[in-house]
C-alpha cells in the first residue's frame, strides 16, 4: 500500500496553476465564464438564476462587509440557516478574508446553538430568519464573543431597532463603497494549511466536537471526487442535505466550485420531492433515509395503481434486477442493452422522471449504511446508486464504489490518493490529504483520532477483501456483545428491518443480554395508508403504534427478517416506539441518526419488559 | 385614531325576530377585533351585514366613512372587504393555485375577449397576479400543495387555503368566520400563527368570529360579546372576561 499524500490539486486540473482555496476557484470561474449559470433558486414559484459573476460579487460583498464589522483572519463566523444562496455566499466571503465558517444545523435547538457559538467563539452569527434569531436571542447573554447578528430574511422580526442586529441588506451595505477587487486581492494571503471551516459533528454521545478542515483539505477532496464522479460544468445538483454537514458542503460548495456546475436550491424540506422532479439533477447524493423513502413512495403508489400497471411494474423491475447484476459486473451485452432500452420505454423513464432521477448519471449513497435490497431496487431502475464511505474527519474522502465493479453490501475501494488499512482490533484506519487538522480546543480527542503517522482512526470496524473492497461492520462502540459472548453488528440487522416500507427506525438491543430484541418505530405515512385501507381508524402516531393490528404487521416484518439471519442474530421480541423520534428532543442527531444511548434510556421500561422485567 | 369600521345602531329583523338589535361598535386600523357569543347570538348575521348579504333595516355601517348598507356584496368586496367562510368557499376540484387566482379575479382588469386571445396585456396581467399568489403561498407555506386539487388535502390545509383566497383579494378589512373550527390543537396553533403573520406583514385589519375562547383571548386586541342579538360588552380580553353579563351568558348562571 502506498503512502503518498496529495499536498494539493495538480497543476493540470486548474489552468492558472494550483489554486490555494475555494474562493480562488470562484474567482477563476467568474473570470473564465462569468455569464454561466452557477446557482438557481426557486422563489415565489419561479427558478431564479445566478451567474458566476454574481456568485463572486455577492461572496466578495459578504466578505468585505464582515471585515467592516471587524472580522479578522482566524476569527469564526457562524451560519445558521437552511440551504440557500446566501449560505454559500457567506461561506465563500468568510473563507476569502481568512476567517472560518461554522455551520449550525437548522434543526438545532437553542442549547446546541449556544454550545456551538460559545465553543467556536463566533463573533458574527448569520441567522436565516425569525425562528433562528429567536434561538440566538434566548442564549445571547451567555455569549460574550458574539458581537453581531445578521438576519437574512427579516420578515416577522421585531427587534430590528437593536443596533447589533442587522438585516442581510444592511449588512451588505456596510461594504457598499468598497470594491470587489479588494476581496480578490486578499485571497493571496490565504495559507492553504490554515483552517477554512469547522464542522461540528453531531456525535451520538457527548457534546458536538468541532472538526477543523483546512483550505488544502477542501481542495484535495474536490480533486479526488472530480475523478470519481466524472463531474463537469454541465452537471446539475440539488442542494438539500444540511450544508453544515460535510457531504452537502462537498456537493454544493467544494465540488461545485471545482467543476463549476449548477447548484439548485429548492423551496425546502416539504417540497423536496417536487424540487427534485423539477431539477432532475445529474449527480445526486442521498442518505439511506432518502433512498428508503423513495422506495416506500413507489410501493405505495403501486398499491393504488391499476392491475395492468402493477403487472407491468413487477415484470420490468424483475427484468431490471437481472440486468442490474450484469451492469454491476460490467458484462451488460447488446441483448441486455436492447432489453434495457425497451424497459426504459415501458417503465423506467416514467418512474425515474417522477422520482426526479431521470438524468442521474452519478448517484451516491453515503453517511450511513444502507440495506442491499434498497440499492438493488434503484439499480433495477437503471439508477446505479453507488455506496461511498467517508466522514467529516477525512473531508468525506475514503472509499467509493467503482462504476462497473460493484459489490453490494460493500462501500467500494479506496479513492485515488487514499490509504486504507485495518488495525489489529478491526478498526478502519485511513490516511489521505483529506484528513482534517484536528478538533477545535480538544487536543485529547485529536490525539485519539490522528496517530503520529497521520492515520485517521475512524471509529468504524470493518474488513478489507482481497480486491481492496471495504466492508463496514459497524461503529466500534455500537457492536453488541451478548451475554453469550457473541459479537453482533446491530446496524446490519436494523437495516434489514428498515427495508420494509412500514419501518422507519429500528434499534437493536442486546448488550450483555441473553438474546437480541428491537425497538421499532413505524413509518407514519405508509402504516397510516395501510390502516386507512383496512378502515382502521387512528388519531395520532402514538395511537397508531398501539394498535394490535399494527403490531401484527410489524411482527410479520420481523419474522421475515429473522429468516435471513443466523440464530444468534435473530430478534426474539420487539416493542413499538410510541412516538416519532426527533432531533430537538435529543433522540436523533442533526443528521437523523438514532442516538442509541438516549433511546435506551428513554425507553428503558419497554426494553426491560422484553427481558421479563 | 380614526375608526376603520363604524357600526351604528344596527338592527336586523327576519319577520318579527330581531337577529341583531341596536348593535354598535368601532374597529380601528390594524386591529384584530373579535366577536364572541353563544350559538344564535348573531355573530354570522353581523358578518352578513358587513359584506352586504343582508341589509339591516335600521342603522349604518361605514368603512372609512363610506356607507356599506345598501351596497351589493360585489361592490363591498371591491371596497376591500374580504371574508372566509366557516364551511369553506373553495372549489374542491381546482388546485391550490387556481383557487387563489380566483381570489385575484376581482382585481383583474382585462376583459373576457382579451383573456381569451391571451396577448399583451392579459398575459402581463396574469404574470403580476400569479406573483401575488406566490407571495401568499410563501406567507402561508403552501409550496408543497400548489398543483394538488384542494379536495384531496387535509382539512387544516383547506382552511389555510381559504385564508389565502381571502388574502389574495388584498383586502383592507378581512372577516374571518371561525377559522379554527373543527381543528385539532396543532392545526389550531398553526392557523393562529398564520393569521398573526398575515396581519403583521400585510398590516391588515381583521374581524374574527370564533368559538374557541382560548384563541380569541390570545390574539384579539378587543372583543365584542353578543347574546340574542344584543351587545353585552366591548373591550379588551381582560375586560370582557371579567364582565358580569358575559360570565352569565356563558356559564348560564347568575353570579349574584
Amino acid at each position: 500500500m502506498t503512502t503518498t499524500l496529495h499536498p494539493r490539486p495538480e497543476a493540470d486540473a486548474a489552468p492558472d496553476g494550483p489554486a490555494h482555496s475555494l474562493p480562488e476557484l470562484l474567482v477563476r470561474h467568474a473570470r473564465s465564464r462569468p455569464k454561466a449559470a452557477a446557482m438557481r433558486r426557486k422563489r415565489y414559484g419561479v427558478w431564479e438564476e445566478y451567474t458566476f459573476a454574481e456568485y463572486l460579487e455577492q461572496s466578495a460583498r459578504a466578505g468585505l462587509a464582515l471585515a467592516e464589522l471587524g472580522v479578522r483572519p482566524g476569527d469564526t463566523v457562524a451560519v445558521h440557516s437552511e440551504n440557500r444562496p446566501e449560505w454559500v455566499w457567506a461561506d465563500l466571503g468568510i473563507q476569502g478574508i481568512g476567517a472560518i465558517t461554522v455551520g449550525i444545523y437548522p434543526t438545532s435547538p437553542a442549547a446546541e446553538v449556544e454550545y456551538i457559538l460559545g465553543h467556536s467563539e463566533s463573533r458574527v452569527l448569520i441567522a436565516e430568519d425569525e425562528e433562528q434569531l429567536d434561538k440566538a436571542l434566548e442564549v445571547r447573554d451567555r455569549l460574550p464573543n458574539l458581537e453581531w447578528i445578521v438576519v437574512i430574511d427579516p420578515r416577522g422580526v421585531k427587534v430590528l431597532d437593536d443596533p447589533r442586529i442587522i438585516t442581510w441588506d444592511q449588512f451588505l451595505q456596510a461594504a457598499a463603497d468598497r470594491d470587489v477587487s479588494e476581496w480578490e486581492a486578499g485571497l493571496a494571503d490565504i495559507t492553504p494549511d490554515r483552517c477554512a471551516l469547522i464542522v461540528y459533528t453531531s456525535g451520538t454521545t457527548g457534546p458536538p466536537k468541532g472538526a477543523m478542515i483546512s483550505h488544502a483539505n477542501t481542495l484535495a477532496a474536490a480533486e479526488i471526487f472530480q475523478a470519481a464522479f466524472h463531474a463537469g460544468p454541465d452537471d446539475e445538483v440539488l442542494s438539500y442535505l444540511p450544508l453544515c454537514h460535510i457531504a452537502e458542503r462537498l456537493g454544493t460548495v467544494i465540488n461545485g466550485l471545482w467543476n463549476g456546475y449548477v447548484v439548485n436550491f429548492g423551496e425546502g424540506v416539504e417540497t423536496f420531492a417536487s424540487d427534485l422532479r423539477e431539477v432532475q439533477p445529474t449527480i445526486f447524493l442521498g442518505v439511506p433515509r432518502i433512498w428508503e423513502k423513495m422506495l416506500a413512495t413507489v410501493e405505495i403508489r403501486m398499491n393504488d395503481a391499476s392491475r395492468l400497471k402493477r403487472a407491468n411494474y413487477r415484470f420490468w423491475t424483475r427484468i431490471g434486477r437481472r440486468l442490474a447484476q450484469q451492469r454491476m459486473q460490467g458484462t451488460l451485452g447488446l441483448g441486455g442493452r436492447m432489453l434495457a432500452a425497451l424497459g426504459w420505454v415501458m417503465l423506467f423513464r416514467s418512474l425515474r422522471e417522477k422520482l426526479g432521477l431521470a438524468r442521474v448519471h452519478t448517484a451516491i449513497s453515503g453517511a450511513a449504511p444502507i440495506a442491499p435490497q434498497v440499492l438493488e431496487f434503484f439499480w433495477a431502475l437503471g439508477v446505479p446508486v453507488r455506496e461511498g464511505y467517508g466522514q467529516t474527519e477525512n473531508t468525506a474522502v475514503c472509499t467509493y464504489t467503482p462504476v462497473d465493479d460493484v459489490k453490494i453490501g460493500m462501500v467500494g475501494k479506496a479513492l485515488p490518493g487514499v490509504d486504507v488499512r485495518i488495525a489489529e482490533d478491526g478498526e478502519i484506519l485511513t490516511r489521505s490529504a483529506g484528513v482534517f487538522m484536528g478538533y477545535l480546543k480538544n487536543e485529547a480527542a485529536t490525539e485519539d483520532t490522528i496517530d503520529p503517522d497521520g492515520w485517521l482512526h475512524t471509529g468504524d470496524v470493518g474488513e478489507l477483501d482481497d480486491d481492496g473492497f471495504l466492508k463496514i461492520t459497524d461503529r466500534k462502540k455500537d457492536i453488541i456483545i451478548t451475554s453469550g459472548g457473541k459479537n453482533i453488528s446491530p446496524s446490519e440487522i436494523e437495516n434489514l428491518l428498515k427495508v420494509s416500507p412500514y419501518v422507519r427506525e429500528a434499534v437493536v438491543v442486546g448488550e450483555k443480554r441473553k438474546y437480541l430484541t428491537a425497538l421499532v418505530g413505524i413509518e407514519l405515512d405508509t402504516v397510516g395508508d395501510w390502516a386507512t385501507r383496512r378502515n382502521l381508524a387512528f388519531t395520532t402516531y402514538e395511537d397508531l403504534s398501539r394498535k394490535p393490528e399494527v403490531r401484527e404487521l410489524v411482527s410479520e416484518v420481523v419474522a421475515g427478517v429473522n429468516e435471513q439471519l443466523a440464530r444468534v442474530e435473530q430478534i426474539k421480541d420487539f416493542r413499538l416506539i410510541p412516538k416519532e423520534l426527533d432531533h430537538e428532543e435529543g433522540e436523533l442527531t442533526a443528521t437523523q441518526k438514532v442516538k442509541r444511548r438516549a433511546i435506551n434510556e428513554e425507553f428503558a421500561a419497554l426494553i426491560d419488559d422484553m427481558y421479563g422485567g | 385614531m380614526t375608526a376603520l369600521l363604524e357600526v351604528r345602531e344596527v338592527t336586523l329583523r327576519f319577520g318579527g325576530v330581531a337577529a341583531l338589535n341596536d348593535v354598535s361598535f368601532d374597529t380601528n386600523h390594524d386591529e384584530l377585533f373579535a366577536i364572541i357569543g353563544p350559538n344564535g347570538a348573531g355573530k354570522t348575521s353581523i358578518f352578513n351585514c358587513l359584506n352586504g348579504v343582508y341589509d339591516p333595516q335600521v342603522g349604518s355601517i361605514r368603512l372609512d366613512g363610506e356607507e356599506l348598507i345598501g351596497k351589493k356584496p360585489t361592490a363591498i368586496a371591491r371596497l376591500g372587504v374580504a371574508r372566509t367562510f366557516q364551511n369553506l368557499g373553495l372549489f374542491m376540484n381546482l388546485d391550490v393555485i387556481d383557487n387563489l387566482m380566483l381570489g385575484r379575479h376581482m382585481r383583474m382588469r382585462t376583459g373576457f375577449a382579451a383573456g381569451a386571445v391571451w396577448l399583451g396585456r392579459a398575459k402581463r396581467e396574469e404574470v403580476v397576479h400569479r406573483r401575488k399568489v406566490e407571495e401568499i403561498i410563501d406567507l402561508l407555506e403552501l409550496e408543497a400543495f400548489r398543483r394538488q386539487p384542494v379536495g384531496m388535502l387535509p382539512y387544516g390545509i383547506q382552511k389555510r387555503i381559504e385564508l389565502g383566497r381571502a388574502l389574495a383579494m388584498e383586502p383592507r378589512l378581512l372577516l374571518l368566520d371561525e377559522p379554527v373550527a373543527g381543528m385539532n390543537l396543532e392545526e389550531t396553533e398553526d392557523m393562529v400563527r398564520y393569521i398573526l403573520e398575515a396581519r403583521d406583514e400585510l398590516r391588515l385589519s381583521m374581524v374574527l368570529v370564533e368559538h374557541d375562547m382560548n384563541v380569541v383571548m390570545d390574539i384579539a386586541d378587543r372583543i365584542l360579546a353578543l347574546d340574542f342579538g344584543e351587545v353585552l360588552a366591548v373591550g379588551t380580553p381582560d375586560e370582557v372576561r371579567s364582565d358580569q353579563r358575559v360570565i352569565e351568558a356563558y356559564l348560564g348562571t347568575s353570579a349574584t
